[in-house]
């Protein structure tokens, strides 16, 4: 849960590679962290030209930096604002020095909800914080290890079985001294540990050599054969592609394209129409529809409006939709019962009526909203928790040697699947004792 | 009759203490028991402590309480439990003769100005409206109060499985608690029914301890209470260590077809970490062999505890699988093991407080709230006890905090979590671990427990000495210096100094342990306990200062308190599991609601945003 009184940084700058980048800094330790960055004192609410400088005192680049002195300010604290050139190499590098120095990244809308609290922004407004807080669910989805696929998550998957084994042992010897565990399975802790480190190195090398906006995410766009998915592909990737390049094997396989969406890359993948399979292939089709739309980071299901839908089922459509689902009503230039469709996202992927619409509720779908968060502060967030991880892993081999230091061993241990527990979902006491009474005959 | 303003129902372990903290917070109190010879009674097995629990034990002694005491007047075999392995995690456990404890309590309760006991069981409790009036007694009588406190233990629809025979009772001998359980299920309390087992009893005379392994108590007898002295300990005997082997596995696998767990006749949900013989044998058959400990119940009988064969499981099977065993050839089983299935009441329809949301004034402590063990239902007691008094005195209600208290951790838990097992402590359920040993409890808890009026002035007089010793030795150890050429420091550790150090300094080096550094560096006459204080405060010192940051981080946004009347179904945006979830627990602060589980850390900050936009943050109180 985010904390309301220590230091919070977070790229103010909506992702992409911009003109200009702002990195904004929140908390009591803002001005010191400001100072660090640019080694010069400031004054307050100037705008000054200086050097920003990484945590090993290398220029990172050049630019302007402002102070507010809390309350005057737009959180109601201390704040700094790095005002540096936008490319995202720049921006992270300013982020990750920043979070060296002492900030927390910034959860979606929490310099919001800072303002809020601290009184800066009318109560009314407080509906839109929620709005914008509530969209850092869907932020932590796509920031869970259930989102991210392959390698990655493969990876950081070991690296919590391994954790959670050393933990298992631990702990289990510490409340259970009497049941003969160190017997049972021998102490290598140690050859665990060792093995915990390397992995997490090698995350950290693969982690820092990819390039984070290549990535993109993955859209999934469902919906019936004729609601108008090929046009919309079109409309969305601005180019007239043929969209029928079967993949060979199957007649009714994904297509996929890319589109350039506010600098992000979205893989867009067009499912066969899931409806009632007439035959195997088309039974595969519909089972490649539906593994895809798992894997998605975003679900865009595409309805046709002249199909006559009415105002309740559309609703029945939207108290349905899964977490990440978009429902999105096309072909609106065919229909004229415009009343009905108030709070609906309608478009038209033939003329492009509400096109730029849709791509801003993508963007905000992935918790993209003016909260300066990004892709890449989610990939940040993974950085810095497994920067953390190995910190406490790495204290926690100086620890094992020294039983008497023993309970300071499970700390570190205990504050290694913390720092890890922001990327794999929380691992609580309770899930701990019931791995320990499955893997040991414990009690008298 | 007259009035009282704390009736506690129940004489065993929350009882005796809930009865005491009620009396010493200045409350007319009154302790019904349906038979006094049994108040104070240990009726699993006969030991105080352990990890987690001598924790807890601590910490009701730093708060006044009996049992630390009661186990200093008892305790004929001390152990400390993890001695190597670092403060945190060490714990102390004595075997108990249950006589001499059981007199301990019973002479501490009858001296407890301001507490009576009668002997009735309860059949009916009344109540004004949403409130607690008076309770009836089973000859009639009606006896009325402004707090009531159950601790009615394992007595509620009780029943005993012995193999396939099984009979209604509280307690081997004693009757349940029917009628007051008819009652309760009546007030739409959440029951959920649990089961737990003892081991058969056994003839120590028929033993041949020559074949068993020995275990000796410390040499170096530790005490339970603050107040507590190795001398006043009774006198001490050896336990012993046996074990089970393939024989006795295969008469049990043998017996299966006539164990109420294995047929289905037992539904109550035991605990995971103490289970039955039968249940090991099943679940781990890749074991050859189980530990058993032989613990004497007591100085004046010649009667065994072997903790670790509990079972239900016929006579006949158990007399055969205890002589399968060396040194038990020829045992004569003195009481035969058996397992208790009971009710226990949803503990999420609890405040921290132990008050029950329907009923005001109406507190639930120790295994009826689905706890086990003596420490964990004393703890509950105590919190209630005192709670159920401040109440009707008017005054805020009390609950120490996960940061303060192994109490405030099993408490936060239960009320938050609720359990599905008998709830018992464990060391890894505390994340502040490293700030609650059970070395310093007293200085934990002791000034709180002054603050509440429940510290007599004996304890305060001998804690406020110690707590002033461990002050001024904190500043002398930052102001003395070591120099680099120190032979007599040097010596003691693994790396000479190379430069000069403070004391301060010096002492955080593991290497470093007892009175001797402080003695080189000219500190003479300085009391152990106190020298490792100072020495636990420097050695964890990075750690310690690490999680009071924490704590003090939380400190302001977690203790926001919610208001009782706050309508969770008016937040937009949260999930209907959440709100279903807030109702039912009404957490009292946003720490709470943080740890129920489920609750997204944006659930949190919406409840955040909301709490401050209906501007309702009053104070409000833990009731």
């Amino acid at each position: 849960m985010a904390s309301v009184n220590d230091t919070i940084a977070a790229i103010a700058t909506p992702p992409g590679k911009g003109g200009i980048g702002i990195v904004r800094i929140s908390g009591p330790d803002a001005s010191r962290i400001g100072k660090e960055i640019s080694k010069k004192e400031t004054e307050a609410r100037v705008a000054t030209f200086v050097s920003f400088y990484d945590s090993r005192n290398r220029p990172i680049d050049q630019g302007l930096l402002i102070r507010f002195k809390g309350p005057q300010s737009f959180t109601g604290e201390d704040l700094v604002e790095l005002q540096g050139h936008g490319g995202p190499i720049v921006m992270d590098l300013l982020l990750k020095t920043a979070i060296k120095l002492g900030a927390r990244q910034a959860l979606p809308g929490e310099f919001s909800q800072r303002a809020f609290l601290n009184d800066k922004i009318d109560l009314v407004q407080a509906e839109a914080i929620a709005d914008l807080i509530n969209s850092s669910s869907e932020q932590a989805a796509l920031g869970s290890v259930r989102s991210l696929q392959g390698d990655f998550s493969n990876k950081i998957n070991h690296i919590l079985e391994k954790l959670i084994q050393v933990r298992v042992l631990t702990e289990a010897t510490a409340d259970f001294p009497e049941d003969d565990i160190d017997a049972e399975i021998g102490r290598d802790e140690k050859k665990i540990l060792e093995q915990l480190l390397r992995g997490l190195e090698g995350l950290l090398n693969g982690a820092k050599e990819g390039e984070a906006f290549s990535q993109g995410v993955n859209l999934v766009l469902t919906g019936k054969p004729n609601a108008g998915k090929s046009s919309l592909i079109n409309a969305l990737c601005k180019k007239d592609v043929s969209i029928v390049t079967d993949i060979p094997g199957t007649t009714r396989d994904v297509v996929r394209d890319d589109a350039l969406i506010g600098g992000i890359t979205f893989r867009i993948l067009d499912t066969a129409g899931i409806r009632k399979a007439r035959n195997e292939i088309e039974l595969e089709g519909v089972k490649r529809a539906l593994l895809e739309a798992e894997q998605a980071d975003i679900i865009l299901n595409l309805v046709d409006l002249t199909e006559n839908l009415t105002r309740k089922q559309m609703e029945e459509l939207e108290k349905n939709k899964r977490n990440r689902e978009l429902v999105v009503y096309n072909k609106i230039d065919l229909v004229d019962r415009f009343e009905d469709f108030d709070n609906f996202l309608c478009v038209s992927a033939k003329t492009g009526q509400g096109l730029d619409i849709l791509q801003g509720r993508l963007i905000k779908k992935l918790g993209l909203v003016n909260s300066g968060d990004s892709i890449f502060s989610a990939r940040r967030r993974h950085i810095t928790a497994i920067e953390s991880t190995r910190a406490h892993i790495l204290r926690a081999t100086n620890l094992i040697e020294n039983k008497s230091q023993s309970d300071m061993f499970a700390e570190e241990l205990r504050l290694a699947q913390v720092a890890l527990d922001s990327i794999t979902g929380a691992f609580s006491t309770d899930d701990l004792l019931g791995e320990i009474f499955n893997n040991f005959c414990i009690g008298k | 009759m007259d009035s009282f303003d704390v009736i506690v129902v129940g004489g065993g372990h929350a009882g005796t203490e809930a009865a005491l903290a009620a009396a010493r917070a200045g409350a007319k109190t009154l302790m019904l028991t349906q038979n006094i010879e049994t108040v104070g009674q240990m009726s699993c097995n006969p030991a105080i402590g352990g990890i987690g629990k001598s924790h807890l034990v601590k910490e009701i002694d730093a708060l006044g309480g009996a049992m630390a005491l009661a186990a200093d007047r008892a305790g004929i075999h001390w152990r400390i439990l993890n001695s190597r392995k670092g403060p945190a995690v060490q714990a102390t456990r004595a075997q108990a003769d249950r006589s001499l404890y059981k007199a301990a309590i019973r002479e501490t309760v009858e001296g407890q100005p301001g507490l009576s006991i009668f002997q009735q069981s309860v059949v009916d409790l009344k109540f004004k409206g949403q409130k607690v009036d008076s309770v009836v007694t089973d000859n009639g009588l009606r006896i009325k109060t402004k707090s009531l406190v159950l601790t009615v233990g394992t007595f509620l629809s009780g029943v005993i499985h012995v193999g396939l025979d099984k009979q209604a009772g509280g307690r081997m001998g004693d009757a349940p608690s029917n009628l007051l359980a008819e009652k309760l299920r009546g007030l739409n309390f959440g029951v959920g029914r649990l089961k737990t087992g003892t081991p058969p009893r056994i003839d120590g005379k028929t033993v041949n301890f020559d074949l068993l392994e020995q275990q000796p108590g410390e040499p170096d007898r530790p005490t339970m209470s603050f107040l507590g002295k190795p001398e006043g300990h009774p006198r001490q005997v050896l336990c012993h260590i046996a074990h089970t082997n393939e024989k006795t596995h295969n008469l049990i696998k043998k017996g299966l077809d006539r164990s109420p767990l294995y047929t289905g006749k037992i539904d109550g949900i035991g605990p995971r970490y103490c289970p039955s013989i039968e249940d090991k044998v099943v679940r781990f058959s890749g074991k050859t062999h189980h530990q058993i400990f032989i613990e004497p119940e007591g100085l004046g009988t010649q009667e065994l505890y072997p903790n670790g064969i509990s079972t239900s499981l016929p006579y006949d099977v158990q007399l055969d699988l205890v002589r399968s065993i060396e040194g038990f050839e020829n045992a004569h089983i003195t009481r035969p093991g058996y397992a208790i299935e009971y009710d226990y009441f949803e503990p999420r329809d609890l405040y921290p407080s132990l008050q029950t949301k329907k009923i005001g004034g109406l507190f639930f402590a120790g295994q009826i709230n689905g706890t086990t063990g003596y420490e964990e239902a004393a703890a509950q007691g105590l919190i209630a006890g005192l709670n159920a008094a401040r109440l009707c005195q008017d005054k805020e209600l009390w609950v120490p905090k996960r940061s303060e208290a192994y109490i405030g951790v099993l408490i936060d838990d239960l009320v938050t979590m609720g359990t599905k097992e008998p709830y018992r402590m464990f060391t890894s359920r505390a994340e502040y671990r490293l700030i609650l040993r059970q070395d310093n409890a007293d200085r934990r808890l002791t000034p709180k427990g002054r603050e509440l009026g429940i510290i007599g002035e004996e304890r305060w007089a001998k804690f406020s000495e110690k707590s002033d010793q461990i002050e001024q030795l904190a500043n002398k150890i930052k102001k003395i210096f070591i120099s680099a050429e120190d032979k007599n420091v040097n010596a003691m550790l693994n790396k000479p100094l190379g430069r000069e150090y403070s004391l301060f300094e010096v002492m955080k080096r593991p290497e470093i342990k007892g009175t001797g550094l402080l003695e080189a560096a000219g500190l003479k006459d300085i009391s152990p306990v106190v020298a490792q204080q100072i020495e636990i405060d420097c050695k964890y010192e990075g750690y310690i200062s690490r999680q009071e940051k924490e704590i003090e981080k939380n400190r302001s946004q977690f203790d926001q308190a919610i208001p009782s009347d706050f309508c969770f179904e008016s937040i937009p945006g949260l999930s209907n599991e959440a709100k279903q979830k807030l109702m039912l627990i009404k957490p009292k602060n946003l720490g709470q609601a943080g740890r129920i589980p489920g609750m997204t850390p944006a659930a949190v900050s919406l409840l955040m945003v909301y709490l401050k936009k209906e501007d309702s943050i009053k104070n409000v109180q833990v009731d």
